[in-house]
């Protein structure tokens, strides 16, 4: 690895820092258009029925109402929100604009289109409905079991299968069984900014769609499609956005408010509230996981059975996928000669679920790790011990892609872990017995870098020099507010020898950008880091190639710095970026300007060590994270500032994850829950310090070596947490959240 | 009806619907869209500004009460081309993530350093409880505070 960088491994502020501190940034729920108009939806109020009527006459004769729409007045045709590419396998199309049968509380029944959001909300309470109610299905069980209630016609059972990895071996006597049940709940996102989308369709047949999204061509993919469109037609342009976490992975305005522009042909707004955003939008899906292993009584895991049921609330979106990803995870981290996993994919009348921070990561290394607890416990081990005798080494090959893990550091991070944060002397102290009990737990995690070895990866960007020497660096990038542009100009500028300032990085535009899938899947870095390292590297070929036909020196006599360039041994005569653009314009008729797409070859794991001590009051039930330390094996920190940041975040909502966080369900199907008022989100004063380590050892094709981090930050936490709790109170809690009403039920 | 009041500076004469909300008024009639909306009922704080001094949630005062009153919002904590120093050391210590509470967390914590120029660790998380952010966790949001008031 070269050691000697100047802009990466360095800390940048993202690179719209100055604008948001002054509060000048335009957000998508910022964007005002000439002659906008504003759509509000009426979401269904029961979780099950047939509607039976509507009258929107009343809401139709409101002063400054354009337009109402309904089942009645619109396209009846289903689509998935989960599309990225056309024909993309497991994007199950049981979705409407508008639904004529409700399957949740929060479902698209009607959508005002008026003059302001005032009069919009006005009119939906002039819209008439009347319901013919169905039996609620509340949780996959019920589901399973009601034969006569089809939330969808095809059945409640979406889609179920069987996975086998290795080779069963036979059993020796001296074996231990252990089996244990986690239950992860549905939680919301919580993006400060709220759902939002904006859309215009003007009279040369274009529509324009400002998304706070993801993913733009997906995007396109899904609203072309929908609508009929040509793809050339449809313009999505990325706006900035104020958090996702994959809450905004999937389109879910974009297709409506589309549709609603296209109807009224003047640009709409619609925006959600917080309620609507927490019914109404994507949840992270609640799993049930059952994982029984047989292991030696020296602690060496045999095989692993799981079994998980995962609750996609009322449409499939992307949860078969999610399900997939789940059943994938565990041969990432530990080695297991034989691995199976039964998963079944179920409708309820409940939020609908989908991509999250992760992306099923979370769900089914909670549920290991506090397995992995269970099982050092039977067999009387220390938990790290027990660990370290399993986890992959480097270059381990993964039983589920057959690739290699890469420099799989994950027992590198549980061993300086250990010792940083002294887990021996901590978790061999005496019990606490009193009121306060401390606690502490460890957890490890294993999580991906991009998408290869399943899914189409590649990226393509533009890199052109201006005539002065700076550069635009043309992407499909959605930076969500984690860096990714700050870190694409850093590598960038790396390969080109330039100041980052001399840089300049785009956004996703469908019709003025190139390609990518999105960000998600932890392929920001990795992959698109690697297309940017490489794009750069071909256009300062090229510009040495101008550099060399001025100097008239080929170009291995030329040497590079900081924007300059010249003879080796003639340091006097140094030429600048400015003149060789200007001069490769002027007299050689050359533009320097590259096109390159970059596609993935491998698909190493990305690792996290998370070490939590908390605080039980066993009186309230409540418990305070005292002390946490998050230890990544991350490749390469290209920028470490935002790199500690994301961790930090993760932890944030991991926390929340463990123990309040829960989008919960009232017998009658509607969320409980829905305001900032009763969702409690963690602040600063329930943050614990996270102190980081970071395991910088490169080996894999990330630019400089770099690994993902965004996702797998959020990945350990809860186990870590849920691990300490119970070391602290001597349980074994795993039906997340851990409320202080199930603290103080176990505490007696 | 027709309320005069003073928004960073600037006095206003403005005839305003009686219902409408104070962050409607700043985003809406002023264009001021730095202050945001997170929540509309007061639990996140993206839409915090000052009032005589003090932070608010814009979202839970109606516009008529800030009859004769001076509000600051984002926009002025820069002045005469100068940040403040608590939007440097914001930008500084990375402490800005997807931007969207930034503002909030800004207005809160300069209520905090106009009220006390050396607040605690503790204070400041206290100052800045009702700003939630899901992006950075908050340990560089109070560490950026934190410097900001040690340069004081």
């Amino acid at each position: 690895m070269d050691m000697d960088l100047k802009y990466v491994g360095q800390t940048f502020p993202i690179h719209d820092a100055p604008q948001k501190v002054r509060g000048e940034l335009v957000y998508a729920s910022d964007l005002n258009l000439p002659k906008m108009l504003y759509a509000k939806l009426l979401l269904s109020p029961i979780a099950h029925g047939e509607i039976k009527s509507i009258d929107t006459s009343r809401a139709e004769a409101l002063p400054g109402v354009i337009r109402v729409f309904t089942h009645l007045n619109t396209l009846n045709k289903t689509y998935s929100r989960y599309r990225i590419i056309p024909n993309q396998e497991f994007c199950t199309e049981d979705e409407r604009l508008f639904t004529e049968k409700v399957r949740f509380v929060g479902d698209r029944v009607a959508a005002v289109v008026a003059i302001s959001l005032e009069i919009a909300t006005e009119a939906l309470a002039l819209i008439l409905l009347d319901y013919e109610a169905l039996p609620v299905l509340r949780t996959p069980e019920e589901a399973l079991q009601d034969n006569h209630t089809k939330i969808h016609s095809e059945g409640n059972l979406i889609h179920q299968y069987e996975y086998e990895l290795g080779e069963p071996t036979p059993l020796l006597n001296d074996c231990l069984v252990v089996g244990t049940t986690t239950h992860t709940q549905k939680v919301h996102h919580a993006a400060l900014e709220t759902h939002v989308c904006v859309a215009d369709f003007d009279s040369s047949g274009k529509l324009t769609i400002w998304a706070a999204c993801q993913g733009v061509f997906g995007v396109r993919t899904i609203v072309a499609d929908l609508l009929e469109l040509s793809y050339n037609n449809v313009r999505v342009i990325k706006m900035p956005m104020g958090g996702s976490f994959g809450g905004k992975q999937e389109a879910i305005l974009e297709p409506i408010t589309a549709f609603l522009a296209l109807e009224v042909r003047r640009p709409v707004k619609l925006t959600l509230n917080r309620k609507e955003s927490i019914i109404a939008t994507m949840t992270r899906p609640a799993t049930k996981t059952r994982i029984r292993t047989n292991v030696t009584r020296d602690g060496i895991l045999k095989d692993c059975a799981v079994d998980t049921v995962l609750d996609a609330g009322a449409y499939a979106t992307s949860s078969v996928d999610n399900a997939f990803a789940m059943s994938k995870k565990i041969c990432k981290l530990y080695r297991i000669p034989y691995y199976k996993h039964q998963s079944k994919v179920v409708y309820t009348n409940t939020p609908v679920a989908g991509g999250a921070r992760g992306w099923g990561a979370p769900e089914i290394m909670t549920a290991l790790e506090v397995h992995m607890d269970a099982v050092a416990k039977m067999l009387k081990m220390d938990l790290v011990e027990f660990r370290l005798k399993n986890l992959v080494h480097p270059y381990d090959k993964d039983k589920a892609s057959q690739l290699s893990l890469g420099n799989a550091r994950v027992i590198e991070c549980l061993e300086k872990g250990a010792t940083t944060f002294g887990w021996s002397q901590r978790y061999n102290r005496n019990p606490d017995k009193g009121r306060f009990r401390r606690g502490v737990g460890v957890a490890c995690a294993a999580h991906k870098n991009g998408m290869y070895g399943g899914f189409p990866e590649h990226s393509t960007m533009t890199l052109k020099m201006n005539e002065d020497g700076s550069f635009i660096l043309n992407t499909g990038l959605h930076d969500l507010g984690c860096g990714t542009i700050t870190s694409i100009k850093q590598i960038t500028a790396e390969v080109l020898d330039i100041n980052p300032s001399y840089i300049s990085v785009l956004e996703a535009d469908t019709e003025y950008g190139p390609y990518d899938f999105g960000t998600y899947g932890s392929r920001v870095t990795y992959i698109c880091g690697a297309c940017a390292y490489e794009v750069a590297k071909r256009v300062k070929e090229k510009l040495l190639e101008c550099a060399s036909r001025i100097l008239q020196k080929p170009k291995q006599y030329l040497e590079v710095e900081n924007g300059r360039v010249w003879i080796i041994g003639n340091e006097q005569q140094k030429i600048s970026y400015r003149e060789i653009a200007t001069t490769s314009k002027l007299k050689d008729n050359t533009d320097i300007v590259i096109t390159h797409t970059y596609h993935g070859t491998s698909n190493p794991g990305a690792y996290a060590v998370h070490f939590a001590e908390v605080e039980v009051d066993t009186k309230t039930g409540m418990v305070k994270v005292t002390d946490y330390l998050a230890v990544h094996d991350i490749g390469k920190a290209i920028n470490p500032g935002m790199v500690e940041g994301q961790i930090q975040g993760g932890v944030q909502m991991g926390i929340g994850y463990a123990l309040y966080e829960e989008v919960r369900i009232g017998s009658d199907g509607s969320v409980l829950n829905s305001s900032f008022t009763n969702y409690h989100v963690l602040n600063a004063p329930d943050m614990p310090t996270v102190k980081t380590l970071l395991i910088e050892q490169g080996g894999d094709d990330g630019p400089y070596g770099a690994k993902s981090v965004g996702e797998i930050a959020f990945v350990p936490v809860a186990a870590a947490v849920i691990n300490a709790v119970n070391n602290a109170l001597g349980t074994a809690l795993s039906d997340m959240p851990l409320t202080p009403e199930k603290i103080i039920a176990t505490a007696r | 009806m027709l309320i005069e009041f003073n928004v960073n500076g600037k006095d206003y004469n403005m005839d305003i619907c009686p219902t409408m909300r104070l962050v409607d008024l700043l985003r809406g009639e002023l264009g001021l869209t730095g202050t945001k909306e997170g929540c509309g009922e007061g639990e996140c704080g993206s839409c915090t500004v000052i009032m005589n001094g003090k932070a608010v949630n814009s979202c839970l005062i109606l516009a008529a009460q800030i009859r004769g009153q001076k509000i600051l919002t984002i926009e002025a904590l820069e002045k005469q081309g100068k940040m403040d120093r608590l939007q440097e050391s914001f930008i500084n210590n990375s402490a800005i993530q997807c931007g969207y509470c930034t503002p909030g967390m800004l207005m809160s914590a300069k209520a905090l350093l106009m009220a006390n120029s050396n607040p605690s660790e503790e204070e400041i998380k206290i100052a800045i409880s009702g700003n939630l952010c899901r992006c950075t966790g908050y340990n560089k949001i109070v560490k950026a505070i934190k410097e900001a008031t040690e340069e004081n």
